[in-house]
């Protein structure tokens, strides 16, 4: 009975904390308010690229992961280049927006849909290690790249993304 | 002069004649480009149509939100074969997991986990829900949880996909002193703040009447199945994540044992955790002590005697490391190596006597073959202080 009441008493602090607390849901982008945030009081003109095969093969190769898209759409900004790239992570899909520098370097990763469970979510400082990186060796979880304990397919997913953009981003500029 | 005159029309007529023929050529020839330009103007058009399309369907991609309603669907599994020294080979399919999940709202969030152990029922098999848990996200540092839960200690009971260890088995320290996989009926809070992380929970306590000595507590876990609800537990773990791919964490359970059966049966576990994973390398460590109190009293209920007592303390440790061949492409090649060391019986109540059985050093050396990150195989020998072991494993996860 006691310990009845040690349960009530508890699940009801939750809820009144919970109540009480303002709402703050994680909030996640359209591609026009991820535009907006990279490129602010800015509006990208949008490019559009067909590769050809000799490109798709490079960048394949440069990348080291799948590609399979010949057409390639990007927003140019006054600092850099935006590419929105949808992937699948375990088995339900991830959009982000990744933002690269004229050089070929990453300037902002945002992600603007994830449809697995919010455990497997990655966290911004985790993004954050993607910043300034251009397509290397080190760009990979076995070397500079942190894996995201608990959820590596998440973080599998993003590298695989960082890496095929920035092979795009070379063979087209 | 007539001759010359004939000449010189004849040659007039042929020209004018070869000058027609020509312009009417080079008419058909620029008709035949301004049509080839109509049809690249055509083609461009309908690129430019298909190109929109592409994009609308990308844009309407991204469009969607992380928390709009719908079904998520996973799973995991781990076959296993083991020959040891003294014994007959087995070969099991270990566990086969299907995972649902369904968003009903942008804040509230249902998980489960399906699991079949042994592949049958018709043998030694079971089906259970691992968990089944309802989230209500109110923001990043404070989210309510409620549901079979598992259990926020050490590192196994919460993640124990085959492809997130080392290892053909599951460490022994998480299985006979923390009770792996480790599920109650109850409820808490949990999130993030700033690098910390952490989750809370009331819930069913333990049933004591399933304690003995050289399983430990493994099988009091009640994973929601008609369980006592008379003792509840209190469970609470914080994780800090000094920076990326590492974690020191710990975590406290204490909640009664008894479940009605005139004592109360306290049974108390700490424990804590690293983990770290960097460049290759893989790295873990843990250790956890627990206790039982009234451990007399259980072990007269439970008709143990001698040296079958139940611990009045119990704990263990183990450390592992391995280290990633393969620095470049999809595949990894991991060998790596394990020690542990657990006694189940640490002291036994007055009265009663240890079994030097349960006190158990392990080492195991092996490697781990990934193919691809969501699949692996792993062979590894296992010593023992009186039985060494062969193990191969084979595990999923989507």
């Amino acid at each position: 009975m006691e310990h009845r009441a040690r349960l009530h008493l508890l699940v009801a602090a939750v809820v009144v904390v919970a109540a009480s607390l303002s709402a703050s849901a994680r909030v996640l982008m359209t591609q026009d308010q991820a535009l907006a945030s990279a490129f602010p009081n800015a509006k990208p003109s949008r490019q559009t690229f067909f590769l050809t095969k000799q490109q798709l093969d490079a960048a394949r190769k440069e990348s080291g992961v799948e590609l399979n898209e010949q057409l390639v759409i990007r927003y140019a900004g006054p600092n850099g280049f935006a590419y929105f790239d949808t992937h699948r992570v375990r088995t339900l899909p991830e959009t982000v927006m990744i933002v690269v520098t004229p050089d070929g370097r990453i300037d902002r990763v945002e992600i603007l849909s994830f449809d697995e469970p919010t455990d497997y979510f990655p966290k911004r400082r985790w993004l954050d290690q993607l910043l300034h990186r251009k397509l290397d060796d080190d760009l990979s979880l076995k070397r500079a790249i942190r894996p995201i304990s608990g959820a590596s397919l998440s973080g599998q997913a993003i590298v695989n993304a960082t890496r095929k953009v920035l092979a795009l981003h070379h063979v087209i500029r | 002069m007539f001759k010359r005159i004939t000449v010189a029309l004849a040659t007039m007529l042929i020209a004018s004649s070869t000058f027609a023929q020509s312009t009417e050529a080079v008419e058909q020839r620029l008709k035949a480009l301004q049509d080839k330009v109509a049809a690249i103007d055509e083609l461009k058009q309908e690129i430019d149509v298909l190109t929109k399309e592409i994009e609308t369907l990308k844009s309407s991609a991204t469009e969607k939100t992380a928390s709009e309603p719908g079904v998520t669907f996973g799973g995991y599994g781990e076959f296993r074969y083991n020959n040891p020294e003294h014994g007959d080979p087995t070969a099991d399919m270990l566990r086969g997991v299907l995972y649902a999940g369904y968003k009903f709202s942008p804040r509230v969030h249902f998980n489960s986990e399906l699991e079949v152990e042994h592949a049958s029922t018709e043998h030694s098999g079971s089906v259970s829900l691992e968990f089944a848990q309802l989230d209500y996200l109110v923001r990043p540092e404070l989210n309510v949880r409620a549901g079979i839960v598992l259990m926020p200690v050490g590192i196994i009971n919460e993640q124990h996909e085959p492809t997130t260890y080392l290892a053909s088995r599951r460490p022994l320290v998480e299985d006979v002193i923390i009770p792996t996989t480790w599920s109650e009926i109850g409820g808490g809070v949990f999130g993030d703040i700033g690098r910390f992380s952490y989750r809370t929970y009331v819930t069913t306590g333990m049933d004591s009447s399933r304690f003995e000595s050289e399983e430990g507590i493994h099988e009091g876990k009640q994973s929601g199945s008609e369980a006592g609800a008379k003792d509840l537990a209190v469970v609470a773990r914080a994780d800090w994540h000094p920076f990326e791919g590492t974690i020191f964490g710990g975590s406290i359970y204490n909640g009664g044992s008894g479940q009605g059966a005139g004592f109360k049966g306290r049974v108390r576990l700490a424990e804590l955790h690293a983990d770290s994973k960097f460049n290759g390398v893989s790295l873990r460590a843990l250790v956890a002590r627990g206790s039982v109190g009234d451990a007399a009293l259980i072990n007269e209920r439970n008709g143990l005697v001698g040296n079958e007592s139940i611990g009045k303390t119990f704990g263990g440790w183990y450390t592992e490391a391995g280290y990633d061949v393969l620095k470049d492409g999809g595949m990894s090649l991991t060998p790596y190596m394990r020690y542990e060391s657990l006694d189940t019986q640490r002291s036994v109540p007055l009265g009663f006597e240890r079994n030097p059985e349960n006190n158990r050093r392990i080492w195991t050396f092996g490697m781990a073959f990934k193919p691809i990150s969501q699949t692996v195989v792993k062979i590894d020998w296992e010593k023992a202080r009186r039985n060494d072991q062969w193990n191969i494993a084979l595990g999923y996860i989507f």
